[in-house]
């Protein structure tokens, strides 16, 4: 592939064990989203460098992390480059005092909640398989989960990012301060762009202390019966409780976390102890008489989360599984997470899919992992996202092979207002050099 | 509206009083006076027109008016900014929201409410608390301020600490852009709409991409619990070490608030005084709230921390009238500073918490070296500084040696790895002190975004930014770089 991209060119900014040349002979990765070189910077300088060369030379780049999310967007199989960030990682700055922390972006989660767990702190994002998801593919993609209810997402989190623009020059957004308004919120363009405007360098975080206790509760409904679960939250969520979270799981994904096939809430608390038993009290005198009701002290809650987290399709990992995975990640106003969820268990027989979902009673957040027949999935989604319109809601794509992509609105139709959003990406990337169409409108 | 009725000969004014009519619009000068300023009173610029419009169709034919007619505008909601944000330094039209002050819906399930641009702050909280909830940010002036100017500056207030800034209480908005186009983004709280972050990039862009026309708010729960304490000490650096230790300890405070000698002085003279020693050197004033069940817990540990921070006297409120007083004396307190001073000036840089026994030490000396007192006044938990600078304006040079000493402050935040602004904004008071913070090509970055959504410059032109002057010449050279 010597004529798309220069290896000498490169190996000016990288040393060669950073550079990775794709076999002519691979198999084309089932997600896309490659690159004909894969290189492995490990300095800013570095990520200036290769951006620089891919401005000048009009090459194209897609960006990981640490691949998670390798099936999320894009109509590229290979661009000419393939800038992976796993190696671009650590802990740049913490001053346990302000409780915020610097770190560069190809940091996975795991890593950096180790690192902080050591000083009784914590970052309070909840993603998905936290041992690959790096911090950067987590803000770059607005990854959030179940625990968004009590702690918010990137959004809330991120307080300052440090990127390099397309044209290869560092540019700091916010600060180090939990508080600013100097300028733009430029924060909040960058996460959830999907690496279109630029590349992540470091990212500044709020912290929190480590929760001093926490529990779970597993309500399941063993009827079915959804007004019944409608009817118990809207009196938890009318009541002065702080559930973290208040996550309704279909039966298939209660089963394979539970062993109950049954919709199931999941309610987490987390406090002082003494607040954390009060709350279980509370819970149990307005759960209804038919339910069951199930409590995880701490260690076994956080087994049960860490279990949680690795059900999703991982991109990292090449699935062996003959049947073809989605993943959807479905808005809608937050009680109408009943009928998506309902909706989407039908799917099971009317499509013929595996289908596990769960969906946040308090922010209205869905994720719908789908398994089955390619036609079969690429109905249900077509479907799910009519379903969800007449809620005024929306539905992505958040994994789905490369091939699949081609044939399906990953983003859905884009807003009213989409050419300001082109505006954007004109005016950060006018060559259109970062990840090229992996975003709404082929942005 | 005004005093003479429309008498003019100007055509753009009278095709403006043909969109709002005749009683909607000010154009005499006696009348255009109020308008010459906001909470920021240094510099004084006379607009052209203000005009009342009383929903969003009439902003965006307002806005098509002065755009077609390459009239600057801005937008202006109570006015009661300290950054000078709503100053028409180009004798902008000024578009006021007073009228569009009406609260559109609340929805209890789903906690969120709708309210109108010029919807007074604490007014939705006051409509909301016999259901039991609330609206979370609480700048100072919110008995008077607008949701529309929040939401232009990203207001902050005392309980930002735990609950966030407006920011992260916002969940759709509909927006004129400066074409007149109006646009609804946020999708009426259902999070994360695919595509860039609108929503919060527009929130604290301080008017200059768009006028807010309509606001969905997260509304809150009221928190089964409150506690407030109250500490004083004869040490600044014991008051500003109990701050990061009662944080180290794990606690989120509600707030977490500081005064100094100074500002005691101030809040003990004005409208409001509790009845503070006055020859502490610093209180704290910290709140926590949340599971009653849990409150006893932090608060005992709140005052062990104060005890082993050689606290002269600590004291928790006995009831909410106490409570309400201990606010009421804080949240006046800039005012308050009217008591001791003929004139003040406030600033609001941001350091990290850490190193405020520091950055205090380096406002004392800035106090020192020019003369004029500085009262604190602060939300120490988020290291957010209110430096208020004392002064006379009636003494020749003095309102610049305070103009001089406030830019000192930020400065010394700055340097310390801090902002220049937590929660006033820039406006044109610290355009040029956005240096301190971001190098040209950061600024660039910014005023690139700018003209995606506000071409023309029209909209609140010559604020938040420095003067073009050497950005131009990075551009300049960028461009012959290119050729």
């Amino acid at each position: 592939m010597l004529e798309t991209v220069s290896l000498s060119d490169l190996t000016s900014i990288l040393s060669q064990e950073q550079i990775m040349i794709e076999e002519e002979n691979n198999h084309p990765h089932p997600l896309g989203n490659g690159g004909y070189i894969t290189v492995f910077p490990e300095t800013e300088e570095e990520i200036q460098g290769i951006l620089q060369y891919a401005g000048d030379h009009g090459k194209k780049i897609t960006i990981q992390g640490g691949g998670t999310k390798r099936g999320f967007g894009g109509q590229t199989e290979k661009a000419d480059i393939l800038l992976s960030l796993s190696k671009y990682k650590g802990i740049v700055e913490h001053t346990v005092g302000n409780m915020t922390i610097t770190v560069k972006a190809g940091t996975t989660f795991q890593e950096l909640q180790t690192y902080l767990a050591a000083h009784r702190q914590r970052v309070s994002l909840d993603p998905a398989w936290p041992e690959y998801a790096t911090i950067g593919g987590i803000i770059n993609s607005n990854e959030s989960g179940p625990k968004r209810l009590g702690y918010g997402s990137s959004r809330d989190v991120v307080i300052g990012l440090r990127v390099v623009y397309p044209e290869g020059s560092i540019i700091r957004l916010g600060g180090k301060v939990v508080k600013n308004v100097a300028g733009y919120d430029m924060n909040k363009l960058f996460i959830g762009s999907m690496g279109t405007l630029a590349v992540m360098s470091e990212v500044i975080l709020k912290l929190r202390p480590l929760a001093k206790y926490e529990s779970l509760m597993l309500l399941s409904f063993p009827d079915g019966n959804l007004e019944a679960v409608r009817l118990f939250a809207t009196t938890l969520l009318e009541s002065m409780m702080e559930p973290v979270t208040l996550e309704l799981l279909t039966p298939a994904l209660s089963e394979k976390l539970t062993g109950q096939r049954v919709y199931t809430l999941a309610m987490s608390f987390e406090d002082v102890e003494s607040a954390v038993h009060y709350q279980e009290e509370f819970v149990k005198s307005i759960s209804p008489a038919q339910v069951q009701l199930d409590i995880l002290p701490q260690e076994k809650a956080q087994a049960f989360w860490d279990h949680f987290y690795i059900l999703k399709p991982n991109g990292a990992l090449l699935s062996t599984d003959t049947k073809t995975a989605a993943t959807v990640k479905i808005g809608v106003t937050n009680l109408d997470v009943l009928h998506v969820l309902k909706e989407s268990t039908l799917l099971q027989d009317s499509h013929n899919l595996v289908v596990q979902g769960h969906g946040g009673l308090g922010h209205g957040l869905c994720q719908v992992t789908l398994k089955g027949a390619s036609d079969d999935i690429l109905s249900a989604i077509a479907y799910l996202r009519q379903f969800v319109e007449q809620f005024n809601g929306y539905l992505i794509v958040t994994h789905l092979p490369y091939v699949l992509r081609q044939q399906v609105s990953v983003w859905g139709n884009p807003p009213s207002y989409f050419y300001l959003l082109e505006g954007i990406k004109a005016k950060v990337d006018p060559k259109r050099i970062l990840n090229d169409k992996r975003f709404v409108g082929g942005i | 509206m005004g005093l003479k009725g429309l008498k003019t000969k100007d055509k753009h004014i009278k095709n403006l009083a043909k969109i709002v009519g005749d009683r909607s619009i000010l154009h005499h000068k006696e009348d255009l006076l109020a308008y010459d300023c906001d909470g920021f009173t240094i510099h004084k610029y006379l607009p052209k027109a203000v005009v009342f419009p009383k929903d969003t169709l009439e902003v965006s034919r307002l806005v098509s008016y002065c755009s077609d007619n390459r009239l600057p505008f801005l937008a202006r909601g109570a006015g009661t900014g300290l950054s000078g944000g709503a100053i028409p330094v180009n004798g902008e039209v000024v578009i006021s929201l007073v009228k569009m002050k009406k609260l559109l819906s609340v929805d209890y399930e789903n906690k969120r409410a709708v309210v109108e641009p010029g919807f007074v702050n604490l007014k939705l909280t006051n409509s909301i608390s016999d259901k039991g909830y609330y609206y979370a940010p609480d700048p100072s002036s919110q008995y008077c301020c607008t949701i529309g100017g929040n939401v232009a500056e990203n207001a902050g207030g005392a309980h930002c600490l735990k609950y966030g800034v407006t920011t992260n209480h916002i969940l759709g908005l509909e927006v004129v852009l400066p074409n007149g186009e109006i646009i609804e983004i946020g999708n009426n709280g259902i999070p994360d709409s695919p595509g860039y972050d609108l929503l919060g990039l527009i929130t604290g862009s301080e008017g200059t991409l768009g006028i807010v026309t309509k606001i969905t708010v997260r509304i809150l729960k009221n928190p089964e619990a409150k506690q407030t304490v109250l500490a004083y000490f004869d040490d600044v650096s014991d008051g500003s070490h109990a701050v990061s230790d009662i944080i180290s300890a794990g606690i989120v405070p509600a707030a977490l608030e500081m005064m100094d000698k100074t500002a005691i002085e101030g809040v003990e003279s004005a409208a409001f005084p509790v009845g503070h020693p006055r020859d502490i050197k610093a209180l704290l004033l910290i709140e926590v709230d949340g599971i009653a069940a849990g409150i006893d817990e932090q608060i005992s540990q709140i005052l062990d921390v104060c005890k082993n921070r050689n606290v002269r006297e600590v004291k928790v409120a006995q009831d909410e009238a106490e409570r309400a007083r201990w606010w009421a004396n804080r949240k006046t307190g800039f005012g308050a500073m009217g008591a001791i001073s003929p004139d003040y000036l406030v600033q609001d840089g941001v350091i990290p918490r850490s190193r405020l026994p520091e950055v205090l030490n380096r406002i004392n000396q800035i106090s020192e070296e020019s003369g004029l007192r500085i009262a604190n006044i602060f939300h120490a938990g988020d290291g957010n500084l209110h430096p208020l600078v004392l002064f006379d304006a009636r003494i020749p040079g003095q309102t610049e040696l305070a103009l001089s000493a406030g830019s000192a402050c930020l400065q010394a935040c700055a340097d310390v790895g801090g902002t220049i602004t937590g929660e006033h904004g820039v406006g044109i008071e610290k355009r040029e002190e956005m240096r301190f913070v971001f190098t040209d090509e950061e600024i660039q970055a910014q005023t690139d975004i700018r003209e995606v959504f506000n071409p023309e410059n029209l909209l609140n032109a010559g604020k938040l930014f420095p003067s073009p002057g050497r950005c131009a010449e990075v551009k300049k050279e960028r461009k012959e770089a290119a050729l």
